[in-house]
């Protein structure tokens, strides 16, 4: 009895702090079944397809923590890999595409950081209306812009299959690295640098303090807009590394497609993750696990061969199932243990 | 038949008792003091009476009424009410639409009968001697009118027993002296009130009876008239409290901070040194300036004219970084809003506003930070098991002694303590003006605002008494007397 009860309240402190990897094992297993085993190639897959939204994600957990929102996101990806494109295919250079994709990522950031942190506008409009924007710029510059320019179609950006550079891009994108996607070992490595940054640097420490309490944070001395500011940017920046990835998987960007309702599914990966929308709160290490869940989710519908238009409806319900089980079970088992107290009297 | 009896009332919260077979008695027509330190439990049996937490065991009678489990709206329209410390209106709604919310007056297809309302209302202020116009914004109130206007709205829906949690911590004695005109006069009609307050001055000179708890339990309780503060105070404590003068005169260095006649927003013209070593007290009502030139030195607002000097240079501080690299610390008024940052940790709370000083060194060395901690709470005496644990999980003074500590952490010579006792019990009060003291005798030069003259003679080497914005009189230690800052505060010495 009295064993039973410590397995018990260690189950409850696994799912409270760490509720985003038991979501990840359960949906794992419900996909194992689903399609006959889950084999390694599989696996690695959904490292693959998480690598992008992961990526996003990451950065949409510090703004969630610093309480604010970004909406523009997704908009954003379109934005910087249209231009990423062009980039390369004006200079068929991937170092200088690299580069341009992260400063041009980071300086849509910045647009919205500075109005946030430093005008102090609501960062839900703020992004609303920059992701109307970016993606706005993404189609008309695709229409407007000297075809050469976007690889000779008429609305889509394409790399230019004759650069040279064009094998090693597309290369860098798709393949394995000892069966390992490159893509999926540099989301590990940037969840790896975010949680060290959230965890472990006097930095990490002011994000949270900000989205905590903003009032203590600036009687602390901390500079709170320049906080809110500079996750901004760094999702900015984060934005840019996922659209280098974006068009070296695909060697191509339709600025219509590209990123549509990413930032949803980046809040919703946040949120699986178990970071409260309310700031403060939650773990770096649980993006990943909730991007990895989100991609997995997928999967099974694939594998029980399901109408593709239903996914989002599955993981709308995982979604609100998980959020229910985060918010109702402390009210439930408070709600025990008083009819327990009750009844022993 | 005394109007509510509370017997036996038991509460844990995660097998941690806080109520332990607690009693509490309150008679028709009677002012009854609840009385106890913070954590004593005296709020978690509040929530238990207006239904806002349940109770594990224990019976409540309320006007020969056996109560069970209640909703908050069930208690009040039993005639409970629960005037919080934290007043709780909406600031964007005029005042009658606030005493109306959710009872309001209505017509046909739900229309409002505004004119009804206003003029119940008026009728109701006019019985009750409140000057308040029922049609402005509550944001255009004082708060001694919000509280006013808080009893007003319990009255109006036939409260018969209302709790006042604090209600005079935000007042001035004019205001508090109004308030207790209008509770004496309920008091004929047969309106009883339970009322919480740390200050004994006003217990003693309005309370008719009181109840004590310690630590979740029951103490004592009987009439004001048969006690005294000090049995009260002991009684509360556990211990017979420490009550000599802790004031020893110390050799002060030389002048690190100056004020040149600055001038602020809400103050004019202030000007005083203060040495190595030295306390001086500021004091005066509320919004007199005194809290203003705190901010203005920390870099919060910014000087109009004047000169802040520190350790003789004349400085421009424009934002808290700037003050925090020239030595200076800020322990902000109002904790709950200003100091605690509820989701990190006691460490990390203790350590915050030193990382901002440090930030080039970016990685957080934790096992050195560990090691100071240990430090910090042995000098300190914070009562705290795990450093790792929310700060939300210590009482209010051990709070405090955090926020000390992270200035402290901070190296600053400076000390700002901006009413450093605002909600702490009388224990860890006595603590805190220990620390301030033993703090000046190692060398830091401290400045205390505070509204409670008791402890400034305890501490201060030197006392500024402030009216509408300018200093207008200083007093030197021997001469800090409650009656002569009263006079001068209200201006009322010619």
């Amino acid at each position: 009895m009295n064993n039973n009860k410590s397995i018990l309240s260690f189950l409850s402190r696994i799912w409270h702090g760490y509720s985003f990897v038991i979501v990840f094992f359960v949906i794992c297993i419900v996909y194992a079944l689903s399609s006959r085993g889950l084999t390694w190639n599989a696996t690695m897959n959904i490292l693959r397809h998480s690598a992008i939204i992961g990526i996003i994600a990451l950065g949409m957990g510090m703004v969630c923590i610093t309480a604010e929102i970004d909406l523009s996101v997704g908009s954003m990806l379109a934005l910087v890999s249209g231009m990423s494109v062009m980039v390369f295919n004006v200079t068929d250079s991937i170092t200088l595409t690299f580069l341009f994709a992260i400063l041009f990522g980071s300086f849509c950031g910045l647009i919205n950081g500075v109005l946030v942190g430093i005008i102090k506008m609501p960062s839900f409009i703020v992004t609303l209306a920059t992701m109307l924007i970016f993606r706005s710029f993404a189609q008309w510059i695709c229409q407007n812009v000297d075809k050469q320019l976007i690889g000779g179609g008429s609305s889509v950006y394409r790399m230019i299959s004759k650069n040279e550079m064009y094998d090693t891009m597309y290369h860098f994108g798709n393949t394995k690295l000892c069966t390992l996607p490159i893509v999926g070992i540099v989301l590990v490595v940037f969840t790896i640098l975010c949680v060290y940054l959230l965890d472990d640097t006097k930095y990490g420490k002011k994000v949270y303090a900000t989205g905590s309490s903003i009032k203590g944070a600036f009687m602390s001395g901390i500079n709170t807009s320049l906080i809110k500011t500079s996750v901004f940017v760094i999702t900015g920046a984060l934005v840019g590394l996922a659209s280098f990835l974006w068009i070296s998987m695909n060697a191509s960007s339709d600025p219509a497609t590209t990123g549509v309702s990413y930032e949803m599914y980046a809040i919703a990966a946040v949120v699986l993750g178990g970071i409260s929308m309310a700031g403060g709160k939650g773990k770096c290490l649980g993006i990943l696990f909730g991007a990895l869940s989100y991609t997995v989710i997928d999967k099974i519908i694939i594998a029980l061969k399901m109408d593709s238009l239903i996914n989002d409806a599955v993981k709308g319900i995982i979604l609100i199932i998980v959020i229910l089980i985060q918010v109702a079970g402390p009210q439930i088992r408070e709600r025990i243990h008083l009819m327990k107290l009750r009844s022993n009297k | 038949m005394p109007l509510l009896q509370m017997q036996g009332i038991c509460k844990s919260f995660n097998g941690i008792s806080v109520l332990d077979n607690v009693s509490l008695q309150v008679k028709t027509g009677e002012v009854h003091a609840l009385l106890g330190e913070n954590g004593a439990g005296k709020s978690t049996l509040m929530n238990i009476l207006t239904g806002s937490l349940r109770r594990d065991k224990g019976s409540i009678v309320f006007n020969g009424e056996h109560i069970e489990d209640n909703s908050i709206k069930q208690t009040e329209e039993k005639g409970i009410a629960f005037v919080h410390q934290e007043l709780n209106l909406f600031n964007d709604l005029k005042v009658f639409e606030n005493i109306f919310i959710n009872k309001e007056l209505t017509g046909f297809l739900g229309h409002l009968r505004k004119r009804d309302m206003i003029s119940q209302c008026k009728e109701l202020f006019l019985k009750l001697n409140v000057n308040i116009d029922p049609n402005v914004y509550v944001s255009s109130l004082k708060t001694s009118e919000k509280q006013l206007l808080e009893i007003s709205k319990a009255l109006f829906f036939k409260a018969k027993l209302l709790i006042l949690d604090e209600p005079t911590t935000s007042l001035n004695q004019d205001e508090v002296a109004h308030l207790f005109e209008i509770v004496n006069a309920l008091k004929k009609d047969g309106i009883s009130f339970i009322f919480i307050s740390h200050k004994m001055p006003e217990i003693f000179e309005y309370a008719d009876s009181y109840t004590i708890f310690r630590n979740g339990q029951y103490i004592d309780s009987g009439a004001i008239k048969d006690t005294s503060p000090l049995e009260v105070t002991s009684k509360m404590v556990g211990k017979e409290q420490n009550n000599l003068n802790i004031y020893k005169k110390r050799d002060l260095g030389e002048v690190v901070l100056e004020l040149d006649h600055l001038s602020g927003m809400g103050f004019n013209e202030v000007s005083f040194k203060a040495r190595r070593g030295e306390i001086i007290g500021m004091t005066g009502l509320q919004g007199c300036g005194s809290s203003e030139v705190m901010q203005c030195i920390f870099g919060i607002n910014p000087k109009i004219s004047g000169d802040i000097r520190v350790k003789g240079k004349s400085i421009f501080i424009d934002s808290i970084h700037k003050a925090m690299r020239n030595g200076i610390a800020l322990l902000p008024a109002n904790r709950k809003e200003n100091s605690v940052i509820p989701d990190l940790s006691i460490l990390e709370n203790m350590y915050i506003a030193e990382h901002t000083l440090s930030a080039s060194k970016f990685h957080i060395q934790k096992d050195l930070e560990l090691k100071r901690y240990q430090k910090q709470k042995n000098a300190l005496s914070i009562k705290a098991q795990d450093p790792k644990m929310s700060i939300l999980s210590l009482s209010g003074g051990n709070q405090q002694k955090v926020f000390i500590a992270r200035w402290l952490n901070t190296n600053a010579d400076i000390l700002l303590f901006d009413n450093p006792n605002q909600g702490i019990d009388v224990g860890a009060k006595a603590e805190i003006y220990k620390l301030i003291l033993d703090l000046a005798k190692s060398g830091k030069t401290i400045l205390v605002n505070t509204l409670e003259i008791p402890e400034l003679q305890k501490v201060a080497d030197l006392c500024l008494v402030f009216f509408k914005g300018k200093v207008v009189k200083v007093l030197e230690h021997d001469e800090i007397d409650e009656h002569k800052i009263m006079m001068y505060s209200t201006n009322s010495m010619s």
